[in-house]
């Protein structure tokens, strides 16, 4: 058993797990020891045991076991990422990858030693469930929430409440395919609202209360679709009877004979919105909405149990930083590219980037994490947030403090001034790890970051999102990239389609293919050409996204196909 | 783990069988009934026309022999060392291309 570590009184940022929670964890790993030990001795075929590691986070992937462990709304402790980053260190090769779902995969676990992993991730409030399989999985959540200048709404109360909605529910535990949802509490969308099954956005009520715009039916895969907006103004106190309604109606109708067309989305292309939405009113219309309520006294007793930061900054927090700033340019430049703006006074978000120059996107060893969660404990209430563009954020950063952080990342080669800039690079496990990919994504993304490594050259290109994804499945988000790279099989070898013009926010948009698929020895040289012509035809601030949508896709075909 | 797309298969060519260990994950490559080992070059290799029976054998004592997910892998015809002939299982063979560490060869010569 893994030695007893002590939990915090409530930690800073998510909820903090009581004795039934750990009991229900406790039980789950002993059953998978069960399961695992049955696997084993062959009493378990592997066709039985496969649905029951799934349901563990545990996949076969290329080389070995991957252990695809959850991140609740993306929020970590200091305390649980040194348990990651031990379990890095005894378990695996020393490091692991932060996913754009949030998560953590570890990609070299062996079978025999999961049920031990999954104990010491017990022991710090943390699992694999609903990182798999055809169930509701893991919620995510803006990694800015309950911090950010713009937020409207802290949505992290309402993504546990779905947690433990979700979590084992009878209903929902064999969907007709996977289900995500996604939530943030501010009007500019950092979660991909769109591209999810169910995407919520929360907002203040005219009573004073809160209430959620829906969106249903958006994703990636091999068809690609902006949710629809369904309602706007769905009553906190009708979130689980709503949402509840909107699974019974997919799950009754979506379809489960053909994989492709099982998820959400193609049911409401096939029933139209209208179509869809008179269904989802019925089923609501004919619960028992007493029971599934969700009241004022429950969402007040589940925000009781996160910790929350004390924020009392200095008065001169804000002007200390201005110095810093001007003494120290390297320091500014990051400043400019990996921090967000905070709702209190004094107080800043620090973005910490996982795409150093030619590294591996989202990797992490456990130096790094330990390194972090030390940090968090120095500087951020000991609060670590995972984005879903595979970096690390600390919420609550006193203004005065960032330089010395910053200095403290950097001493860790963790200080790439990188955020939102074209190295800040998405790229799936693809075909160096996944047993579903058809090219390898990190080679790419490794090229593409050394070939833009200059922090000036980055700032001079501007916001721009590259996105690679090894297969079509899209787990690399190519679809919503500025620029899209996907990983296709040709007889057995790599080429990459680029697809133009995608978008996860708020002006959500699916990027169009340009052209032929590229052999992989091109496909980094014809990226550099589209940012060349781009650089050549923007104008005033434009973003790449935007010049793309003013000129459309003809001349960036002609950059990227033109022979000399 | 078996893929469709390893089920092209040349008919005047040459495959190798591979599988996972069941308690690693880690890949193997048949050398002879029983006997497998986690390095390509040292892998039976066996005409096009005569590899579904031997996957098939094989796939049959998968359990006693402590692997999972037995399948063919066709190679190429003129290399001295067996090589596959997709992207793919020439990186199940010889490991991941963005860590060097971790290939096969790298993990023998680490342990010897």
């Amino acid at each position: 058993m893994p030695d007893t570590i002590p939990a915090p009184a409530l930690p800073v940022g998510h909820y903090g797990y009581d004795q039934v929670d750990r009991a229900f964890l406790a039980d789950r790993v002993e059953q998978f020891r069960d399961q695992v030990a049955r696997r084993i001795a062959g009493t378990l075929s592997e066709d039985e045991f496969k649905p029951l590691r799934l349901m563990n986070g545990l996949y076969l992937q290329l080389h070995a076991y991957m252990l695809r462990i959850a991140v609740p709304y993306g929020v970590l402790d200091s305390r649980q990422m040194r348990e990651l980053a031990h379990i890095a260190r005894t378990y695996d090769r020393d490091y692991g990858h932060f996913t754009t779902r949030q998560n953590l995969q570890f990609n070299w676990i062996r079978l025999e030693d999961t049920p031990d992993i999954l104990a010491r991730l017990a022991a710090v409030d943390m699992h694999a469930i609903q990182t798999s399989g055809n169930c509701i999985r893991n919620v995510t959540c803006d990694q800015f929430a309950g911090a950010a200048q713009d937020e409207l709404v802290d949505p992290r109360v309402h993504a546990e409440i779905l947690r433990q909605w979700s979590t084992l529910h009878p209903e929902f535990t064999f969907l007709p395919r996977k289900f995500k949802i996604a939530i943030s509490g501010s009007p500019n969308d950092r979660v991909a609202a769109r591209f999810h099954d169910i995407g919520l956005v929360a907002k203040p009520a005219p009573d004073g209360g809160t209430q959620f715009d829906v969106f249903v039916g958006g994703g990636m895969g091999r068809t690609p679709i902006v949710g629809v907006h369904l309602r706007d103004d769905l009553p906190e106190e009708d979130l689980l009877a709503y949402l509840e309604a909107m699974v019974r109606v997919y799950n009754e109708y979506g379809r489960r004979d053909n994989i492709y067309k099982a998820r959400i989305k193609i049911l409401v292309q096939a029933l139209g919105t209208e179509g869809y939405r008179q269904k989802v009113d019925a089923e609501f219309a004919s619960m028992n909405r007493a029971r599934y309520r969700l009241p004022p006294e429950t969402v007040a007793a589940i925000r009781a149990r996160f910790g929350t930061p004390d924020l009392n900054a200095p008065d001169d927090a804000a002007a200390r930083l201005d110095r810093a700033r001007r003494a120290d340019p390297a320091f500014d430049r990051w400043v400019r590219t990996n921090t967000h703006p905070h709702r209190a006074p004094g107080y800043i978000s620090a973005v910490i980037s996982l795409k150093p120059a030619g590294g591996i996107p989202g990797d992490a060893t456990s130096a790094q994490m330990d390194t972090v969660a030390d940090l968090a404990d120095r500087y951020a209430f000991g609060e670590i947030r995972v984005t879903h563009m595979q970096n690390l954020v600390l919420g609550h950063v006193r203004q005065d403090e960032l330089h010395a952080l910053w200095q403290a990342l950097r001493a860790a080669d963790l200080a790439s001034a990188n955020i939102g800039l074209i190295g800040d690079i998405i790229a799936c496990p693809g075909l160096d790890y996944c047993a579903l990919a058809n090219a390898r994504s990190i080679p790419i993304a490794q090229k593409l970051g050394a070939r833009f490594a200059s922090p000036e050259l980055q700032e001079t290109i501007g916001p721009i999102e590259i996105k690679i994804s090894g297969c079509i499945n899209a787990c690399g988000h190519h679809h919503a990239g500025h620029i899209g790279i996907l990983g296709v099989d040709k007889k057995g070898e790599e080429f990459f389609q680029l697809t133009l013009g995608g978008s996860p926010g708020s002006d959500a948009s699916v990027g169009q293919i340009l052209g032929p698929a590229l052999p992989e020895d091109a496909t980094v040289d014809a990226i550099a050409r589209l940012v060349d012509a781009y650089l050549v035809h923007r104008t005033g601030g434009e973003r790449f996204l935007d010049t793309y949508r003013r000129l459309g896709a003809a001349l960036f075909k002609d950059a990227v196909y033109a022979t000399a | 783990m078996s893929d469709v797309r390893n089920n092209r298969r040349e008919a005047g060519g040459s495959s190798v069988i591979t599988a996972n260990r069941l308690l690693d994950g880690r890949i193997v490559w048949q050398v002879a009934e029983g006997d497998w080992s986690p390095m390509i070059k040292d892998a039976r290799i066996i005409p096009n026309a005569e590899i579904e029976a031997a996957i098939a054998q094989a796939a049959a004592r998968q359990q006693a022999d402590g692997l999972v997910g037995v399948y063919g892998v066709q190679i190429e015809s003129d290399e001295a060392t067996p090589t596959p002939v997709t992207v793919r299982e020439r990186i199940r063979a010889f490991g991941p291309t963005v860590h060097p560490d971790f290939t096969p060869a790298a993990e023998l010569e680490a342990h010897a």
